[in-house]
């Protein structure tokens, strides 16, 4: 029997059908510096032209033997397209990712236009998207959004949306309402653009900042309404952070796999959810691949991941891009070769 | 229960229910009552939020309880630090904080400065997405006592490390403060930093142990 492309090995997990090895592929930006480097370009010039883009993300995955790409790399693309701007860095030294420059300061002044969709650099991402379809068949292609509660910090100043979901409840509510919508939206879109797989990341909700109550009222809910939209694609639900008090409502809002990040107890998860549900994670990327200086740590890192019951080893969050290339070696090395044994939910052929 | 014990209550309570208008009101009382206002600060204001602290720390609070808590406390320390006489003979301190270029993610930060606040430092807020040369400027230029910086984000973090060497190659006694969630302490050493706080969580924390380190400095339990 010939090998899986890494296409096919991701589709496999998220039906749960029996792989040769476990993917090595990530929901969270997983651009490196080695491959900006060899493009010749500039990590400040890969979030607004198509081709770098995909060609970042092609070639951060060849690189290193990953079986898939995800963009787009930076988490302000919908709010530079709803007229928030983009601050793009383009004179600093070094990795610095967008961000949005003018977010709202109060509920009344919150006017989404209704063409957001047109806007910004949301066009020119499904173009990376169209141009890594045809360039690497072979690679599993994944699409990223914020969940609601986490564009919607993006949107607005986030101590003014903190402060409201306790002092001004209802309009609070009907704000968050209005910003599930867009992250509805959004994963519709990518759904039309025939992606492998889709992640919405609702990063800022753990309970590091909300309590399990609040998540439960605001922040489940609508991210229910935004798995209930993914229907022909395999969707990922991660949270970073503290998540292991708001793990089982995680898993009620319907996704296909849960991911979550170093702060997770994982084994103590895999016991509360069981063994059919698909859970990745949750190695810390900054210093797994970029500080630790012996690649023995780092497979031990990626060793204890597989043995705590994950499905597939992902960062807990974006891959700092200036990673150790023999780290991220190891990495990729480890899983394909550890991960030969049979995860709790997906077996092997 | 005196009088001062129940004006120093209510500032506390205030502060911990997340009232701001009774707690701008308790402070007014203080004043009017002739309460020292460095003591209504420390055993009301303070006292309540290292209460919050243990409430934060046992996940009684949340961030968003915390940062209720905090905007009562501002509403009394802005009536209150008016009045507070310094002693000319003693240097008042001050700090340079901010969020690194990159990040405009200030709640952690925010919280810190609260902490400076509460002691009667100066404090020179450069706010968020501070580009890595106005911190060195502005240290330099104010000669502060501690230079605190705050990233949220990993991908945010590195600018640290040459803020650090610039500010102190030109001087060497800056304290240094680092803050944020990707910052651990064993990044703060390698960065050659003084001093670490967490998350904007362990920012709470960490915040609130230093004003209850304050103000037992003040009582004169600590030399």
């Amino acid at each position: 029997m010939s090998e899986l492309t890494g296409k096919e090995r991701v589709q496999k997990l998220f039906k749960k059908e029996p792989l040769d090895t476990m993917p090595c592929f990530s929901g969270q930006g997983a651009v490196v510096v080695q491959a900006i480097e060899e493009m010749g370009t500039q990590f400040a010039k890969i979030h607004t032209d198509a081709r770098l883009m995909a060609q970042s993300a092609i070639t951060s995955a060849r690189l290193f033997n990953m079986d898939g790409v995800v963009i787009p790399y930076d988490m302000a693309t919908v709010a530079e397209a709803m007229g928030r701007g983009i601050s793009l860095y383009e004179n600093a030294d070094g990795v610095i990712y967008p961000t949005v420059p003018n977010k709202w300061k109060t509920l009344d002044e919150i006017d989404i236009p209704k063409d957001y969709m047109s806007q910004g650099r949301l066009p020119m991402i499904d173009e990376a998207f169209k141009i890594i379809k045809e360039e690497a068949p072979d690679l599993a292609v994944g699409a990223w959004v914020l969940g609601p509660f986490t564009l919607a910090g993006q949107i607005m100043e986030l101590d003014i949306l903190l402060k409201g979901l306790k002092k001004n409840k209802d309009a609070t509510a009907a704000f968050l309402d209005q910003v599930t919508q867009v992250t509805v939206d959004m994963v519709k879109h990518y759904q039309e653009l025939d992606v492998d797989f889709i992640s919405v990341r609702d990063m800022g909700s753990g309970t590091d900042l909300l309590s399990p109550r609040m998540w439960k009222t605001l922040v489940g809910p609508n991210l229910k309404k935004v798995f209930d939209a993914i229907t022909c694609v395999p969707s990922v639900n991660h949270i970073c952070g503290s998540t292991d008090m708001i793990i089982e409502m995680m898993h009620e809002c319907g996704a296909d796999a849960l991911s979550v990040d170093q702060k997770n107890n994982v084994v103590t998860t895999r016991e509360k959810l069981g063994n059919d549900v698909l859970l990745f994670g949750n190695f810390d990327p900054y210093n797994t691949l970029t500080q630790l200086e012996d690649v023995k740590e780092v497979e031990a890192v990626i060793k204890q991941c597989i043995d705590n019951g994950l499905d597939a080893v992902w960062p807990g969050c974006d891959i700092w891009p200036d990673i150790r290339k023999e780290n991220m070696e190891t990495y990729v090395k480890t899983v394909k070769e550890y991960g030969k044994k049979a995860s709790p939910a997906v077996g092997r052929i | 229960m005196s009088n001062q014990e129940e004006i120093l209550a209510a500032l506390k309570e205030a502060v911990v229910e997340y009232e701001e208008d009774d707690c701008a009101e308790a402070a007014q009382r203080a004043l009017d009552e002739g309460i020292d206002p460095m003591v209504a600060v420390m055993d009301g204001l303070a006292a309540g939020m290292e209460e919050v602290g243990v409430l934060f720390d046992t996940n009684e609070y949340f961030v968003p309880e915390v940062l209720m808590c905090a905007d009562a406390l501002y509403k009394g320390l802005d009536i209150l630090r008016p009045h507070i006489t310094l002693d000319a003979d003693i240097p008042k301190a001050s700090v340079v904080i901010g969020s690194i270029q990159g990040d405009v993610h200030d709640i952690g930060k925010n919280l810190v400065k609260m902490m400076f606040d509460v002691a009667g430092w100066d404090v020179h807020d450069l706010g968020r997405d501070v580009p890595l040369e106005s911190f060195v400027e502005k240290q330099l230029d104010v000669k502060s006592d501690v230079l605190a910086m705050s990233a949220m984000m990993t991908t945010t973090m590195m600018g640290m490390k040459k803020v650090i060497a610039m500010v102190k190659e030109k001087n060497p006694d800056c304290l240094i403060m680092l803050g944020g969630a990707p910052v651990t302490r064993d990044v703060a050493n390698l960065f050659g930093a003084d001093g670490y706080a967490e998350s904007a969580g362990n920012a709470v924390s960490e915040g609130i142990k230093m004003i209850g380190r304050l103000r037992e400095f003040q009582k004169g339990d600590i030399k």
